[in-house]
């Protein structure tokens, strides 16, 4: 009978509103990338991280406020409540950091097994395994040893201080995407790969990609094997085309009211060509964006097309920078003086940075931090940099360069005697905002004589290993923009803005070489990008990782921002937003702060008003 | 003849080999890898992962030891792991790429065929008609309008402003069931983007009807078909459009191919998941193995048009021996 209404109703052209929306009491979200696979520890992009929300919780969760809220924990370990201690000895040296975790008695997988600390022990026993090509052991190589108390507690001895001990996306140590796996679907497929792994070790890559990130439980060939911790459940991934989840009813965390009352079912629809998920959003075939799909878009034009909702606009915690390349190896962007700050400061100046962000990204706030807003640390007292080409001028004069052709573009004469002129290499990606970026970028450059040479490449090639890190030998050979996360949630997990330190003065002694500036010596690893060496920053930096006191280590972030704000070894534009397409009476699919990295945080209280649902957030 | 095709079928082996050498060196230029793409998103992934990841895949390792090490592989019929999309290269393409290009290509291909042929001979039967010009007109916009602009104003007329009257992309609609539900679904779906693909090729094989039809209706033969009191409808639809029609089917041949590879924009347009996009996708996104198997497809496929076509030579005229 079903069927048959179905047909019917796509016979009428009204299938989409039936089976969408309210009426079904159903989701449907357009993303524009889809996940490689649902294997827990290894991945990379938003949308993997985005669809693991709707089928895991970890042991904590960031909510719209920004709060951090136990998932699977009982309470969120903090010194106050005796789940964190430190250690130090007697010379106040850093020891040891214990924090202990509780799990939930009502947490269970979405297969009925209870979550316990077996399976802690297990998913840890995975991310430490030298063959598995977990993401990032940039957390778990802390972690000295976790001490099973019982079936539902554990704690974790971290070595070296892990001021994230409590974050989200792998800061914990354990799995990058939702900190526990289950160890009854994963342990089977995780030993078999292991003694097939020990007696053919030349074939270790092929095993592992073939039967253990390819497994069923991965790939959801087997939809039985893929179990989660989370709100909902897995049903069917239709691979580039849309994955699918069912609400669950033994799930701890409850919605206000009945779970009846709201989304019963999640689809997510893979469409990645951005204008056309915009027709599907206009024309009603999904209900929501996620938070990357409409990215660039002007939420003004889109609030007059979309007639069916709401468009939101989220701080995205993601800063739009210029990164500059500073080595003195490069001679074409040593030529330009670029490793003088001045010269930075010039360029500062001669962007009306407030005219730029409305141009090319309608709701982005101008940036002049390596922090974004609502962050520890984050401060207004710094120099705003206002547009003043007089000023850039001026600064530029006084580097030396002067329009001598009358060509208007500036010249100088090297101390060898050339005759440089001041064009200025920028490369960027292919988004749409990005190709604007550059020509208003040129404009205002050109007002104070600078000529920009604009270049938008691939993503993969812009970010690739051997373009971006290898700004020393002049791949890239004067500005590279891209954006980077500003501190957020995790975030200081990007440690303390992971890009802009030289050496780790948290190490003794002190490394001959940088380990964060990619240079040959150290195989041009690292995400110093632009080759800035403080000394100052890198000490502040390691003073903040070292510092348990909120308050204080906000105090040290600010010192940072100052000497970054002066020294600008990167020219931040603006905080990008993210932009949110909500059909109207789609209640709590919010982001609120960028603390809370998605706006998949809270699945379980998405709801219809049409049917029920009561806003919250 | 049979040592002619085991001949061309022996040359197929160094060209093929030849043709995996080009496209790995050239996959291998381009800068970036799928370590890469973990990096991004990653904001804990160190210098030391990467390199670790590098290592465990291979990637370590200079572009000739990798295509060695792949041929040696890809041989035995293993082509590697898709790292977009975590499953087997080639199953990937087989199962979830090359079946949808062939259904998107092959009714567009269709359509174009069943519309283009009548339209084409009745065009040139009343030249110079009302009929005649209101054909050509919609075959010049055929041939100038871009697909991917054609799509986009589809999408806009049909499912936007219909407010979902058609779908504005994407293959099916999660959630039906059922054979005449899910048949009617795959219809809905497939009606805009094999309006915009077959628009060019409509257009063009309409012209090239047209034309060939002309060029045969003025022939003697017809003349005096048309004189010993044949009906007309015979003296066109089996003496003239019999001879008329053998240039298209060479045209229809030649496009054969793109029947398999896929076609680029109206998948991006219309979100269809077919070989175009999966080609173009993984070279951007560094899937290499993706990309391999579907050149290597594709390379393989016009060798064997080709040489198919060599022997449909044989067959259809006598004159041409290969012993």
């Amino acid at each position: 009978m079903r069927n048959i209404m179905v047909l019917l109703a796509l016979l009428s052209g009204l299938a989409l509103a039936v089976l969408g929306g309210p009426t079904f009491n159903n989701l449907v979200i357009g993303a524009t990338q889809e996940p490689s696979n649902l294997f827990p520890w290894e991945g990379a992009a938003d949308t993997k991280e985005n669809v693991m929300a709707l089928f895991n919780i970890g042991l904590t969760f960031f909510d719209s406020n920004g709060h951090l809220m136990p998932g699977l924990a009982t309470e969120v370990p903090t010194p106050d409540n005796g789940r964190v201690k430190v250690i130090y000895d007697a010379n106040g040296d850093f020891v040891r950091q214990e924090v202990h975790w509780t799990l939930r008695d009502d947490a269970y997988w979405s297969d009925g097994v209870p979550i316990t600390t077996d399976d802690v022990t297990f998913t840890f026993e995975v991310q430490r395994t030298p063959e598995i090509p977990v993401t990032t052991r940039s957390f778990s190589d802390l972690i000295e040893e976790i001490r099973v108390l019982g079936l539902k507690d554990f704690v974790i001895v971290y070595k070296a201080p892990n001021l994230f001990y409590a974050n989200i996306a792998g800061a914990i140590g354990l799995a990058r995407f939702y900190d526990i796996a289950p160890a009854h679907i994963w342990g089977p497929i995780y030993r078999q790969v292991m003694i097939q792994v020990k007696a053919e070790p030349g074939k270790a890559a092929d095993i592992i990609s073939g039967q253990l990130l390819g497994a069923p439980a991965a790939t959801g060939v087997d939809p039985t094997k893929v179990i989660g911790s989370g709100a909902f459940k897995f049903v069917e991934w239709r691979i580039n085309q849309f994955i699918r989840f069912a609400r669950r009813t033994d799930f701890f965390l409850a919605p206000p009211g009945r779970a009846e009352e709201y989304v019963q079912e999640i689809i997510v629809r893979f469409i990645v060509n951005q204008p056309t998920l915009i027709s599907a959003l206009l024309a009603g075939e999904i209900d929501a964006s996620d938070d990357i799909a409409l990215a660039g878009q002007d939420p003004a034009i889109l609030r007059q097309q979309y007639r069916l909702g709401t468009v939101f606009v989220d701080p995205s915690g993601f800063i739009e920078k210029l990164n500059f390349n500073l080595f003195a190896s490069c001679k074409a962007a040593a030529d330009l003086l670029l490793g003088d700050k001045r010269t930075r400061q010039a360029i500062i100046m001669a962007i009306d940075r407030e005219d730029l962000a409305e141009t090319v990204y309608p709701g982005a706030i101008v940036s002049n931090s390596f922090v974004v807003r609502g962050d520890v640390g984050f401060t207004e007292n710094l120099n705003p940099w206002p547009y003043n080409p007089p000023g850039a001028k001026a600064l530029l004069a006084e580097l030396g360069w002067a329009d001598l052709d009358g060509d208007g573009v500036l010249e100088r004469l090297t101390e060898d005697g050339r005759a440089v002129k001041f064009e200025l290499h920028w490369v960027s990606t292919t988004a749409s905002f990005r190709v604007r970026t550059g020509e208003v970028l040129q404009e205002f450059l050109a007002d104070v004589g600078i000529r920009l040479v604009v270049e938008n490449l691939p993503g993969s090639v812009v970010f690739s290993t051997e373009y971006l890190n290898h700004g020393s030998e002049c791949t890239w050979r004067g500005i590279v923009e891209y954006a980077e996360g500003g501190g957020t949630g995790e975030a200081p997990a990007d440690p303390l803005s992971n890009e802009l330190w030289a050496f780790d003065y948290l190490k003794a002694p002190l490394s001959q070489v940088s380990e964060n500036i990619p240079l040959p010596e150290n195989g041009f690893g690292g995400t110093n990008i632009m080759g800035w060496n403080s000394p100052q920053f890198d000490q502040l930096r390691a003073d903040a990782l070292r510092e348990f006191d909120t308050e204080r280590r906000a105090a040290i972030v600010a010192e940072m921002q100052k000497v970054y704000n002066v020294e600008l070894p990167t020219v931040p534009l603006y905080e990008r937003t993210d932009c949110i397409a909500v059909r109207t009476g789609l209640v709590n699919y919010r982001r609120g702060t960028p603390v809370a990295r998605t706006q998949f945080w809270n699945p379980w209280e998405w709801g219809w008003e049409q049917n029920g649902a009561r806003s919250v957030r | 003849m049979l040592a002619y095709i085991v001949r061309r079928l022996l040359q197929v082996i160094p060209t093929l080999l030849f043709i995996s050498l080009v496209l790995y060196g050239l996959l291998a230029l381009k800068p970036g890898d799928p370590i890469d793409e973990l990096r991004r998103g990653n904001p804990g992934f160190t210098q030391a992962d990467y390199e670790r990841l590098r290592e465990f895949y291979g990637l370590d390792k200079p572009w000739y030891v990798r295509y060695w090490r792949w041929l040696g592989r890809a041989v035995q019929g293993d082509f590697g792991p898709s790292r977009q999309f975590g499953r087997p290269a080639a199953q990937y393409v087989f199962e979830n790429r090359l079946p949808n290009t062939l259904l998107l290509s092959g009714v567009a291909l269709l359509v174009a065929l069943v519309i283009s042929i009548p339209t084409g001979v009745l065009s040139a039967l009343k030249q110079h008609s009302a009929l005649d010009y209101t054909v050509t007109v919609f075959n010049f916009l055929g041939v100038s309008v871009p697909i991917f602009w054609l799509g986009i104003m589809l999408i806009y007329l049909f499912a936007v402003r219909t407010g979902g009257f058609l779908p504005a992309g994407s293959m099916m609609t999660p959630g039906i069931t059922g054979a005449w539900p899910v048949f009617v679904d795959r219809l809905r779906h497939l009606l805009l983007p094999v309006a915009a693909l077959s628009s060019l090729h409509l257009a063009q094989w309409t012209r090239f009807m047209r034309s060939s039809m002309l060029e045969v209706v003025r022939l003697d033969y017809l003349t005096t078909a048309r004189a010993k009191g044949l009906r007309e409808g015979k003296v066109v639809y089996r003496h003239a459009l019999r001879n008329a029609i053998l240039p298209l089917i060479t045209l229809v041949g030649l496009s054969i191919p793109q029947l398999f590879s896929g076609a680029v924009l109206t998948e991006t347009v219309f979100n269809w998941p077919g070989m175009g996009r999966a080609i173009f996708d993984a070279i951007l996104v560094n899937d290499f193995n993706v990309a391999m198997v579907s050149l290597m497809f594709i390379s393989l496929l016009i060798l064997a048009c080709n040489l198919l076509a060599d022997l449909a030579y044989a067959l259809a005229d006598p004159r041409i021996r290969y012993d």
